[in-house]
């Protein structure tokens, strides 16, 4: 006699065709649900950020600036970033519509257009960057340079690492790892870039627009 | 088998309600005989804190009630549903009650609500400020690290005189009002976060540096003589535990001369040193003298050319004491940071003494004197 | 309860020599990592504490002549009280008993897991690293308020404060990378039956824990960014010379730092919800109440955030003084299902039980206490005094803490194969017990009488009988520490082999041996309530089981005290 064990049974069946193992019957993947989750606490980190900004700008008046009062012109070089980022989202939705088509090579060429967009984004915010140093705003020239500065440079560390994901896909799917069937990571990079995007549009509104 | 709950020997619940009684009777004991009294604050001062005070008899009701009937009743459970041999069977499974569930989150919820309307109409009373600030004894509390200045201001706000130090005994600033008056404080800092609190008053406010806080109290009448300590209760750095200052309550004349005698003083300007007398140089930056050792001639008056270069906030002086570092010879007024004074000493005997900051008496503010 | 003795080697033995546990992925190697990292840090922190007791034991300064030190000395130790101990071990309890409890073979992402635990030493070493800095570590109390943790003359020039933001911003990656970890899990990977609504209690509340993890942590992580680029790269976010201003780093931080309360003590929660309903052998009394006012002291949680802020001056203080009553009211509910739970039970007095009572009757005193807070008059003469730090010791403490221990002394067994010794248990609680309420009950006096927090030395004469008081009991406290690492150190070796199920468990970690195998199950009994092995035992499933999570249409059968395919003496025996 076993001591306590409880009765048994084994698992009962579903009917029908029972998922793989490490599949989920329904629903999203644990990758990109665990990708969804984790730009969830991006979204929440820059809200801290954006709260700081905000209760700065109410502080500080004039905002910005009377010194730094045009600097940050919205029809300036920023726009043209802006296109670019915003052209590198839809290029990697393209991305993702290829592979869920099973189209490697479309997949590829879409993926390594928004990678190279957002390389070039990245360029044009460090050329921006050096600009706006030579006009005597940076971290440390009060208020309106240290939030800007916050903001857009924590902006540029997250894609940065978007690039770096890019990169990582775009040699997987060069290398034909990717399938229809079996393309979870494309799903959550792109997920991650669109998110990455959406915090710039935000930010180009608020920071460019909204003064 | 089990035995049914309402089956069980009536012993275990007679010992279980005993239990609970007893402790019910050791805390109403507590309270009457007078040790529960320490956990009352201590005996309001002002107007605010007779309303703060009374608010907090309340809650304590409450509380102590909430208290002793969970307490209770989970002393009563332990003490009567201890599993015995004869217990083989399950308990009766229940899984909830629908009814007692309801009552037991809207009786709750009304208990709040009642507690957040009384707090706030409390509240209400604690925090109002004389839209008419002419009424009222307007002073400007000065923070810094680690001393309080008391700046009294006239009817318009102008600035009359400071107070830079206790007004009884040891500490780092001290203010004066009358009784039965509207005190105004502003609170001011230039450096770090403090808090301005005196418990007799029931009362703290942050000092915070780019902001003006500001309240109002008046103290009782009856009250006219006592001293009230206060303290720093936002941590401010090495030297928060020692920010004491003390709030003197005088009658309203009592008051009017002190303030008219700080003014007279703050007016008065200083007779020239007498010639020939020697001067010496000290500084004083980040809370320390710049010499460690000082010497004069003896049985001759001598200066101290005293220079403050710490901040606006942080308040200095000079004073000589025995070398016991604790009886005071000779002390001076305090000068607030960014300034500069000739300090007069008279004539002093040979022998050892030590000068101190008396605001900041620690090691890098005490030195010695020597008198030869 | 197991009638016979078990041979050790029924015991079955964890795969692999010290290499395999560096580079473990399995949740249950991890979580007991957890663990044991989790409690050297509160060895640490009680050190820490013994020595600002003695200091504070008498008037005088005895041991902190340069004060400075002292304020290093409470600083890390809630900063490692905090970080490195109780958020920790309560995810280190919760990593090992969720993949268990909801049948699934591990957590979501297990090279996470492992990644998530390895930060831990290495933010406890960068944060400890500051004593040896010129300067010291950081200063300025856990909560590290600018302008004092700035970098100015008379704050914190020093590197110590800089590494206290590094090792925070790492602990708060590992914690938020975690609370993803379990969220996936506990969504996707739970065995088939096993519905939300037949989830464990301690599941649930580390799934509200990890929503918290998510979705707060960054905030503190978005502070002490902006706290460093003050500090170091010349900004003013809370500088006020500069434009910035010092409440609006309270906002952020307090933002993220009260769902930190909650994080601290929910899965605390859990495991009392767990020990309770085993060992009176009731159901947890309003399973969905319950999970509701879990759910609901979450989202509430959010809410309240500027009531330790209510002495600033710069805090609407209406609206979240009555968001903090109102959160009196789901932890309410909480605690009278509890003793509902022991109401008209059959008790058996395990340690885990009694821990989990010392939880009950500490843990109301904390949240009565947090009420007096509450109410904004009062908090003027309250905050920043040592009413607060009794408080804050009662619900992590008291609550926490004695919760802690309940989950220890309950999975154990389940986590070694082996039963940790009662009467050393029992000694453990009762000093342990005595030791906190001596240290801690004289604290309200302190702080009603006037005496403030963090300083380093106390004028008052008539203060001191209350912090002698305090002292002797932080002793009783650490030496209650004792009798459980030595009942730790002699049950591993020699303890009594447990079996499977050695508390008549009701939840699913009790259905397979202890330790578990690598994968976890080898067969799952079936899911129909909240407690599946329960329902097993006493053959409810046989029967079909009922369609969902256990109502009040119980049978008849269990209402009255029989489970009826029970012939005469009961349960199995062996």
């Amino acid at each position: 006699m076993t001591a306590d064990a409880p009765t048994m049974t084994a698992i009962a069946q579903p009917e029908g065709h029972a998922p793989a193992v490490g599949h989920a019957r329904g629903g999203i993947s644990n990758p990109i649900l665990g990708m969804i989750l984790f730009i969830t606490s991006e979204v929440m980190f820059f809200s801290g950020l954006f709260a700081a900004y905000f209760a700065t700008r109410a502080n500080n008046h004039p905002w910005p600036p009377d010194v730094f009062k045009d600097i940050l012109d919205p029809l300036g070089p920023i726009i043209v970033a802006t296109i670019i980022l915003i052209t590198s989202s839809f290029t990697c939705q393209f991305a993702v519509w290829s592979i869920r088509r099973g189209d490697r090579r479309g997949f590829v060429r879409n993926i390594s257009i928004t990678f190279v967009l957002g390389i070039v984004f990245l360029l044009m915010q460090a050329f921006d960057y050096t600009i706006l140093f030579g006009e005597g705003m940076t971290l440390g020239s009060g208020p309106f340079g240290t939030t800007y500065f916050t903001l857009t440079g924590f902006h540029g560390a997250h894609v940065f690492g978007g690039v770096l994901m890019l990169g990582v896909i775009l040699y997987r799917g060069g290398s034909g790892q990717f399938s229809a069937k079996h393309h979870d990571a494309v799903e959550a990079v792109s997920l991650y870039w669109h998110f990455v995007d959406v915090v710039w549009i935000l930010l180009f509104s608020i920071l460019y627009l909204l003064p | 088998m089990s035995t049914s709950p309402r089956k069980r020997p009536a012993s275990e619940a007679i010992v279980a309600g005993g239990v609970v009684l007893l402790l019910i009777v050791i805390v109403a004991l507590v309270f009457w005989s007078g040790a529960g009294n320490s956990l009352y604050p201590p005996k309001p001062a002002t107007d605010r804190a007779h309303e703060i005070s009374n608010l907090y008899n309340i809650v304590f009701a409450i509380a102590a009630a909430i208290f002793v009937a969970v307490e209770g009743l989970i002393i009563w459970s332990v003490l009567r549903y201890r599993r015995r041999p004869t217990d083989v069977d399950l308990p009766p499974q229940t899984h909830g009650n629908n009814l007692v569930e309801v009552l037991w989150t809207t009786i709750p919820t009304v208990i709040v609500l009642f507690l957040f309307v009384i707090s706030w109409d409390s509240l209400n009373k604690v925090d109002a400020v004389s839209s008419d600030l002419t009424k009222t004894v307007q002073i400007n509390a000065i923070a810094g690290q680690f001393q309080w200045q008391f700046e009294y201001l006239d009817a318009n706000g102008k600035h009359l005189a400071t107070q830079t130090r206790p007004l009884t005994g040891d500490g780092s600033g001290g203010m004066a009002v009358p009784v039965g008056r509207p005190i105004h404080v502003t609170l001011t800092s230039h450096d770090v976060i403090h808090a301005w609190y005196v418990p007799r008053f029931l009362f703290k406010r942050d000092v915070v540096p780019g902001q003006q806080n500001h309240f109002e109290f008046t103290v009782d009448a009856d009250e006219a003589g006592q001293t009230f300590h206060g303290q720093c209760a936002e941590l401010c750095g090495t030297f928060h535990n020692a920010m004491h200052f003390d709030v003197v309550a005088m009658t309203g004349a009592d008051f009017d001369a002190w303030l008219a005698k700080l003014v007279e003083q703050a007016n008065a300007t200083q007779p020239p040193p007498p010639s020939g007398a020697p001067i010496l140089k000290v500084e004083a930056k980040n809370i320390a003298f710049d010499v460690k050792t000082l010497e004069v001639a003896a049985n001759a008056p001598f200066v101290i050319d005293f220079k403050n270069d710490d901040p606006s906030s942080i308040t200095h002086d000079v004073q000589i004491r025995q070398s016991d570092g604790t009886t005071v010879i000779q002390e001076q007024a305090a000068i607030p940071g960014g300034s500069e004074q000739n300090y007069q000493y008279n004539a002093l005997p040979a022998g050892t003494y030590t000068f101190i900051c008396s605001i900041h008496p620690v090691a890098n503010m005490t030195g010695t004197l020597t008198v030869k | 309860m197991a009638t016979h003795a078990l041979s050790p080697a029924a015991i079955p033995a964890y795969r692999g020599g010290l290499l395999e546990w560096l580079t473990t992925t399995d949740h249950k190697k991890i979580g007991i990592m957890y663990v044991i990292n989790s409690f050297l840090f509160f060895l640490i922190g009680g050190v820490f504490a013994l020595l600002v007791r003695t200091e504070l034991a008498v008037p005088g300064i005895q041991i902190f002549t340069n004060e400075h030190v002292y304020n290093e000395a409470f600083s890390i130790h809630a900063t490692v009280m905090i970080f490195l101990f109780i958020i920790p071990m309560l995810a280190g309890l919760g990593n090992f008993s969720v993949p268990l409890m909801i049948g699934a073979p591990d957590m979501a992402f297990p090279r996470v897991n492992a990644l998530s635990f390895w930060m831990l030493p290495l933010g406890g070493i960068l944060l400890l690293s500051g004593f040896l800095t010129p300067g010291g570590a950081a200063a300025a109390g856990w909560t590290s308020y600018p302008p004092l943790s700035e970098k100015l003359a008379q704050s914190s020039p020093g590197p110590g404060q800089d590494l206290w933001i590094a090792a925070l911003i790492l602990i708060g990656t590992s914690s938020i990378l975690g609370g993803i970890n379990f969220l996936v899990t506990i969504f996707k990977m739970r065995a088939p039956g096993m519905t939300l609504f037949r989830m464990p209690i301690m599941v649930w509340t580390m799934l509200v824990t990890s929503v918290l993890v998510v979705m707060a942590t960054p905030v503190i992580t978005s502070a002490l960014v902006m706290l460093y680029i003050d500090r170091n790269l010349g900004g003013s976010f809370f500088l006020p010379d500069q434009g910035g201003m010092a409440v609006l780093y309270q906002n952020v931080f307090w933002f993220y730092s009260h769902p930190a309360v909650y994080v601290m003590v929910l899965p605390a929660m859990g495991v009392i919800s767990e020990v309770l309903p085993v060992f009176s052998r009731k159901p947890l009394f309003g399973y969905r109440a319950f999970i509701f006012a879990t759910a609901g002291i979450g989202a509430l949680g959010f809410s309240v955030w500027a009531h330790h802020m209510f002495t600033t001056g710069a805090v609407f203080l209406p609206f979240f003084s009555l968001m903090t009553f109102l959160i009196a009211v789901p932890t309410g509910v909480k605690m009278f299902n509890w003793v509902f739970t022991l109401f008209r039970g059959q008790l058996t007095f395990s340690t885990p039980l009694i821990f989990a009572i010392g939880f009950l009757t500490m843990f109301l005193i904390g949240g009565i206490n947090g009420a007096f807070s509450a109410s904004v008059p009062i908090d003027f003469a309250l905050q920043d005094t040592y009413w607060v730090v009794a408080h804050l010791h009662y619900v992590l403490f008291g609550g926490s803490v004695f919760g802690m221990f309940a989950g220890i002394y309950y999975w154990f067994p389940k986590m070694t194969g082996r039963l940790l010794d009662e009467g050393l248990g029992k000694v453990h609680f009762v000093l342990m017990f005595v030791g906190f309420n001596l240290t801690f009950f004289p604290m309200h006096m302190l702080g009603i009488a006037g005496m403030p927090r963090r300083i380093a030395d106390y004028a008052d004469p008539s203060w001191t009988d209350w912090n002698l008081l305090a002292t002797v009991g932080g002793f009783m406290i650490a030496a209650s520490m004792l009798p459980f690492l030595w009942n730790v150190f002699i049950s591993l070796r020699n303890g009594k082999v447990a079996g499977d199920d050695p508390w008549e468990g009701n939840t699913l970690e009790w259905a397979t041996s202890s330790p578990p195998p690598p994968y976890n199950f080898d067969r799952l009994p079936e899911i129909r309530s909240e407690r599946p092995v329960f329902d097993a035992r006493h053959g409810l499933v046989a029967h079909g089981g009922h369609g969902g999570p256990v109502e009040e249409e119980a049978p008849k059968a269990l209402e009255e005290g029989h489970v009826d395919n029970q012939g005469p003496g009961g349960p199995r025996d062996g």
